[in-house]
């Protein structure tokens, strides 16, 4: 990806292709919930329960975590890690990385098992694989929302609520 | 890199505080939880030692409400300022939008805060971006400090090269706190 990129539109029909391979997932594995978070740690995407609280602090943690693992495995000489499981008394995470850009993520308890979690992910990962390569390529509707009056509504939203 | 997603009409940007140990980036951060309105702030996230030493980052979303439609929100982060944590630092700095140098003016912190200066141009340039056109503002922090370094010669030795706008500042009392919040937020939205 342009690392000049500064910003990225998801349009609607990607979203919901996304959704889509998330449910399917859900639905394949028994899992609790899915996530496809970028790895700044925004969250893109979700599915499963729907009362899940603080959605946004597990998506910057657990990217977090993940550019950490980058981070150790760069000193393994390792390129990276491709894949994170985290082991809970009543839930499990599974996070695989997605073109070094995306990271699925998979909770599940023990209703599920972790191996048909790892092969379904592959799969998942492939289909999501196309999508966001298409996601990149296609990311060009900016300018129909980043108008020079969203940025001055922006502005000034800004100087209305950052003040002592 | 800021993501606009079109389906759920939000667009979230990444704002990470960098700079020395001990240079006040949790104390901007704590500031600004304690004084934006209830309706925009979340709960801050606070990854820290037994000493209150930030060991991975700090983490406060502040959601700007709907703007033509869109819900606008800023991710603000703190990097882990002691040297040893410099693989931290990297991590954080990860789809990174916008960096606030915060820079501690006693005297002898100057060489920390041009060695960590000169790390966050690097940790940028790895991610492939120009430094130089990259969103940066700098504050100088602990302007109360009796001895603390005149602007000038914090200018010199921070901001010669670079050019960037400065805020100076006294976190612990908030002051410059908002300045610099304000003019990295609409530095960031106007390079999307």
């Amino acid at each position: 990806m342009d690392p000049q990129l500064t910003s990225l539109v998801v349009s609607t029909s990607e979203t919901a292709r996304i959704e889509e391979t998330l449910d399917h997932l859900i639905a394949e594995t028994g899992a609790n919930y899915s996530m496809l978070l970028d790895k700044s740690g925004q969250v893109i995407a979700w599915s499963g329960d729907t009362d899940r609280q603080d959605i946004t602090s597990l998506g910057a943690l657990l990217a977090g975590t993940f550019a950490s693992s980058r981070e150790v495995a760069r000193l393994l000489k390792e390129k990276e890690f491709k894949v994170l499981f985290q082991q809970g008394i009543r839930e499990n995470i599974f996070t695989e990385l997605i073109a070094e850009q995306w990271m699925l993520v998979v909770m599940f308890d023990k209703r599920t098992h972790i191996g048909l979690v790892k092969v379904l992910s592959k799969r998942a990962t492939d289909d999501l694989t196309g999508i966001l390569d298409r996601v990149k390529s296609e990311s060009r509707a900016k300018d129909q929302i980043i108008s020079t009056s969203f940025r001055t509504s922006v502005e000034d939203t800004i100087d209305l609520l950052f003040k002592d | 890199m800021a993501i606009i997603n079109v389906a759920q009409r939000e667009i979230r940007c990444k704002i990470v505080y960098y700079g020395p140990g001990l240079c006040g980036k949790t104390t901007n951060l704590k500031y600004i939880h304690k004084m934006v309105p209830e309706t925009a702030k979340n709960k801050m996230i606070s990854i820290d030692t037994e000493t209150e030493r930030t060991l991975f980052f700090d983490f406060l979303p502040l959601d700007l409400g709907t703007v033509h439609g869109f819900q606008t929100r800023f991710h603000l982060y703190t990097v882990p300022g002691q040297v040893l944590y410099e693989r931290t630092r990297v991590a954080v700095l990860t789809g990174v939008d916008g960096v606030v140098f915060v820079a501690d003016s006693q005297p002898n912190k100057m060489r920390d805060n041009i060695e960590s200066l000169r790390e966050l141009a690097q940790n940028i340039k790895n991610e492939g971006k120009k430094f130089k056109d990259f969103p940066l503002v700098l504050q100088y922090n602990k302007r109360d400090m009796p001895n603390a370094v005149p602007l000038e010669q914090m200018n010199y030795y921070l901001n010669s090269q670079l050019n960037a706008r400065s805020f100076e500042a006294v976190a612990s009392r908030g002051v410059g706190v908002f300045d610099t919040l304000k003019f990295i937020s609409k530095l960031v939205i106007s390079k999307l």
